[in-house]
């Protein structure tokens, strides 16, 4: 095919899902359209651009906080489930685990649960730790979640890793620590990376536990203040298109900046079966 | 365990226990959760001002609820069943009042409260905020269903305000007959999914002679008569009377229809008067509201009653400020600046006459009349159930899924096997 | 058994023990306390708690609104991952098809999966308002979408298939980049035209990888919960109450949690059922393959 065929179809393809990210881009549109203009459609676009529903979720909504819990929660999230999931990833790939087939099975079997099944004994679970509206409940609760995941994805990072390595490293006499250190995690450095994306995105996009277990600003997620975006008497359409677009920059810049690893990730939880 | 796990460990364990810990130094703050409050001026933030004025060291927060009813409850539910609310002074839709006072999330203030200190209030208002003999909330404000009109059509046509709905239908045919005008529906109303619609279906259940709940207590106590009623609603949409997005309207839709012109009849809440009357509103001066009709065989039309009260929870740290609150936000000089400044109705009749704010809202007296005339919705601690349980067999019924009798005895039999594990 | 190989057995058992504890703890533990919550009569707020054995179960397998929200399910799961996957490799081959530009086009493809799916359904209940929503402007048409009954549906499906989609197509790309040029040159030199070369050569290749997509999208289809819930909250008329919203709803509107809890054990072994039947087809494969 000509050179000039293949761009025209190149630009075809990027304009077809240009098309298909359209709903984001009108609720982009629509957090910069003024109150008045919002509901007199067509015409479609705006006579002029505000920064007014953004001035107004900045200073009087409860997202600004919402924005710092999702942060903290779904950080320490990752955090947690990748210092849990590191040895035990390790032991399932490398180490002779006494009933290592029942836990792989069970690990298989709890990426497929539903959160709605758990919901109710934990709800009951955190009244009686004093957990709800607390960080540590909502940590605790999505780093489980995470955790088989996890495991399973980064066991198949780390059946990649030439055995070579380690066994240099033990003629070398270094330890489990240390070889863990020195060698392990920087060769497993990407598939760490990958794992981490994911698990900080469901724990930043989750929603049911997050809705249950939070009850102020003190600890809801961003997903809950959304979801919960009090209206006036009317539903605020602009203000809650700018809380949108604050709600996605995280996720959608961490996405896209790292589009590698999240390929990697993906296919690597698909193809290591 | 090697020393570095255990330092992890404890790290770990601090980690989290800095997390659980809250604030407990600075002021004291109370928190007011509630539902803004619209109007051209938002009379709250000066009201609760003042109060920290009138009690130094003492912050007030208030945070806005979430934006229905519906999910304001489940809001309430999650939080004060999880023991730990974080809020001390709520806005209690009236109807939760006994079912929150028998979970024992409110504070008991019949003690607090002075010996005629609710007499000032509508009767049916403190009826609402009694469980057991025992007094929960004060009431806050009030609200009753009304039949809104276009006062310019209706004239032009020489009609007055219609006293049954079968009146109301052969208006709605004249007048569309006369406008021809294809973007003027008739009567809109609220027949969306969620508790408005209970409301809506009451009314009409009272207006057919019926309800859902017999004095005894027992369910449906007439279910052709409910059925009939249901039908008649069907009906309304299905010979374009009502438009068929009333399936999707709540208040705000319904509103907002009326409010642009596109609609002859409507039926909702008095703080809609106070929009019609704006300026730059389409149908400004040409609205008046009246009661809601009746049945040609059946009652005479009459209102839901509604309303806020404002409780305190069981478990605040500072119960007696709380009180105070309520009792400023719930005072006759604050009922006023409400009334005046935003679109919601007092609960003291004796406002209703105030020269100031009849100078406001002319129709003021005549809303006290309505208000008086008003039905409330079953007083009964399980009223949030029986109204989730109907809420989707209503809905069915008036989308056209089901047939009105089916729905009415799905109803009755899903709302047995759940009150049978409470009563 | 040696010493060392002791030394490694309990070194392992150390490694998996912090996740044993808290799987034990967040998951085993709810799941079995769930089942026995199910067998109960549980208002907190009427102070109602007794052991009740299957009665929720046999109110279940006669309720028409659980047998409503079952079909639903069954209606969302299927229509959005048939949609998903046929979309989903269709946007595959285009982005492999391209020379160049293919980072711009995955990123433009994943906005819309990265975002949270609270986020696409506001996004979405702007998309669909009656009077405003940029749908019903272009098509000149009021269409009702989230008021009728007959298009509630469809219309939460597209919003879910538009979310998830994205997810199908990076899988299918990165299998895709994994065939060998060489694969297609034989192809060529044997005179295969493009759409054979897609039937009989890229489609088989892709099978095992869509396979793999369907099994993940069809559990997350069946736990699907955020969006209905956000987006119509399960109405109009229950048409979009799936299993999902209705336990959610029966466990938190009103606090029954022995009901809810019921409901929510039936969709717990719904998935686990689909879960194992997918993974033996897979074990199947595999030895096929």
């Amino acid at each position: 095919m000509s050179a000039r065929l293949r761009a025209l179809a190149d630009a075809l393809v990027m304009l077809a899902l240009a098309a298909y990210a359209i709903p984001f881009f009108w609720q982009l549109l629509t957090s910069f359209k003024p109150e008045a203009e919002l509901l007199r459609v067509p015409p479609l676009l705006p006579s002029r651009l505000t920064l007014e529903h953004y001035r107004v979720v900045i200073t009087q909504s409860l997202m600004p906080r919402a924005l710092g819990n999702s942060l903290g929660i779904a950080s320490l999230t990752t955090l947690l489930s990748l210092v849990a999931g590191v040895p035990a990833a390790y032991a399932v790939a490398r180490l002779p685990l006494p009933g290592k087939r029942l836990l792989l099975l069970a690990i298989v079997a709890s990426t497929a649960f539903p959160q709605i099944a758990t919901v109710s004994p934990l709800y009951l679970l955190m009244r009686a730790l004093e957990l709800r509206d607390t960080w540590a409940g909502l940590i605790l609760v999505h780093a489980s979640f995470a955790l088989p995941l996890t495991i399973w994805l980064l066991a198949g990072f780390i059946r990649e890793i030439p055995i070579e390595a380690e066994e240099a490293a033990a003629v070398d006499g270094a330890g489990l620590i240390a070889t863990f250190r020195w060698v392990l995690i920087p060769l497993l450095a990407p598939g760490l990376a990958s794992t981490a994306l994911l698990t900080f995105l469901f724990s930043w996009n989750e929603f049911l536990f997050a809705y249950t277990f939070t009850v102020s600003e003190a600890s809801r997620t961003i997903p809950v203040a959304l979801a919960l975006f009090p209206g006036v008497f009317e539903v605020p359409w602009g203000d809650i298109a700018a809380a949108s677009m604050l709600a996605s920059l995280p996720p959608i810049v961490i996405v896209v900046a790292l589009q590698r690893f999240l390929v990697q990730g993906l296919v690597a939880g698909a193809v290591k079966e | 365990m090697s020393a570095g796990v255990r330092l992890a460990a404890l790290i770990g364990l601090l980690a989290l226990g800095g997390c659980v810990a809250r604030q407990e130094s600075g002021p004291v703050t109370l928190v007011f959760k509630y539902a803004r409050i619209l109007g051209n001026a938002d009379p709250l933030p000066g009201l609760l001002r003042e109060f920290e004025a009138a009690h130094p060291g003492v912050r007030v927060r208030a945070e806005a609820l979430p934006w229905t009813s519906d999910d304001q409850h489940q809001f309430y539910v999650i939080n004060l069943e999880g023991r730990s609310p974080g809020f001390d002074l709520m806005m209690l839709d009236c109807i939760w009042v006994p079912e929150f006072a028998r979970a024992g999330w409110l504070l008991d203030l019949t003690s607090r409260l002075g010996p005629d200190e609710l007499a000032p209030y509508f009767p049916s208002a403190v009826a609402s905020a009694t469980y057991d003999g025992r007094v929960w909330a004060l009431p806050w404000n009030f609200n009753v269903g009304l039949l809104y009109y276009r006062t310019d059509l209706l004239t032009r046509y020489g009609l007055r305000p219609p006293q049954t709905f079968e009146e109301l239908v052969e208006q709605v045919r004249r007048i569309r007959a006369g406008e021809r005008d294809p973007s003027l529906d008739g009567y809109v109303w609220q027949g969306k999914q969620y508790e408005g619609l209970v409301v809506n279906v009451l009314e009409a259940f009272w207006a057919g002679g019926t309800g859902l709940l017999a004095g005894d207590g027992t369910l449906f106590p007439d279910p052709a008569r409910a059925a009939e009623a249901l039908r008649f609603l069907r009906g309304l949409i299905e010979s374009g009377v009502s438009p068929a997005w009333t399936t999707a309207a709540d208040e705000e839709l319904s509103r907002r229809a009326f409010g642009d012109g596109h609609a002859i009849f409507l039926r909702n809440w008095p703080y809609a008067m106070d929009l019609f009357e704006s300026p730059g509103s389409v149908v400004r001066g040409k609205v008046a509201f009246a009661s809601l009709p009746g049945r040609a065989h059946g009652q005479r039309g009459v209102g839901s009653t509604g309303g806020a009260h404002l409780g305190i929870s069981r478990r605040s740290l500072h119960p007696v400020l709380a009180l105070a609150l309520a009792r400023h936000l719930s005072s006759e000089p604050a009922q006023r600046a409400i009334a005046l400044g935003a679109a919601l109705s007092p609960t003291r009749p004796a406002l209703y006459r105030d020269p100031a704010i009849v100078r406001e809202h002319p129709a003021m007296p005549e809303l006290l009349r309505l208000s008086l005339a008003g039905h409330p919705r079953p007083v009964t601690p399980y009223y949030l159930l029986l109204s989730a349980t109907v809420q989707p067999e209503f809905s069915a019924a008036l989308v056209g899924v089901k047939r009105p009798e089916r729905a009415i005895a799905d109803a009755g039999k899903r709302l047995g096997y759940f009150l049978q594990a409470v009563r | 058994m040696t010493s060392r190989e002791a030394a490694a057995r309990r070194r392992a058992l150390l490694c998996v023990a912090p996740t044993l504890i808290a799987l034990g703890a967040l998951t085993v533990y709810p799941g079995i306390w769930v089942i026995w919550l199910s067998l109960q009569r549980r208002i907190p707020i009427f102070g109602v708690s007794r052991f009740a054995g299957l009665e929720n179960y046999a109110f279940l397998a006669v309720d028409p609104r659980f047998w409503s929200a079952a079909r639903t399910t069954a209606a969302f799961t299927l229509g959005s991952v048939a949609l998903e996957v046929v979309l989903g490799v269709a946007a595959a081959l285009a982005i492999q098809g391209q020379r160049r530009g293919r980072r711009l086009s995955i990123s433009l493809l994943l906005l819309a999966w990265a975002m949270p799916a609270v986020v696409g359904a506001k996004l979405f209940e702007w998309l669909y308002h009656p009077a405003a929503g940029l749908i019903n402007v272009v098509l000149g048409y009021p269409i009702n979408w989230l008021g009728d009954p007959g298009v509630a549906l469809p219309a939460v499906i597209l919003a879910d298939v538009w979310r998830t989609m994205p997810f199908v197509a990076v899988l299918c790309y990165a299998r895709l980049l994994a065939i060998p040029d060489d694969v297609y040159e034989a192809a060529q030199v044997d005179g295969a035209g493009r759409l054979a070369t897609l039937t009989r050569i890229t489609l088989p290749l892709l099978g095992r990888i869509l396979l793999l997509a369907v099994l993940f999208r069809t559990l997350d289809a069946l736990r699907a919960f955020d969006i209905m819930f956000v987006l119509t909250g399960g109405g109009p008329a229950g048409t979009t109450e799936t299993l999902t919203v209705y336990a959610y709803r029966a466990l938190f509107q009103t606090l029954q949690l022995g009901f809810g809890s019921a409901v929510s054990v039936i969709v717990f072994a719904l998935v686990m059922a689909v879960a194992w039947a997918y993974l033996r087809l897979l074990r199947a494969g595999t030895v096929a393959a």
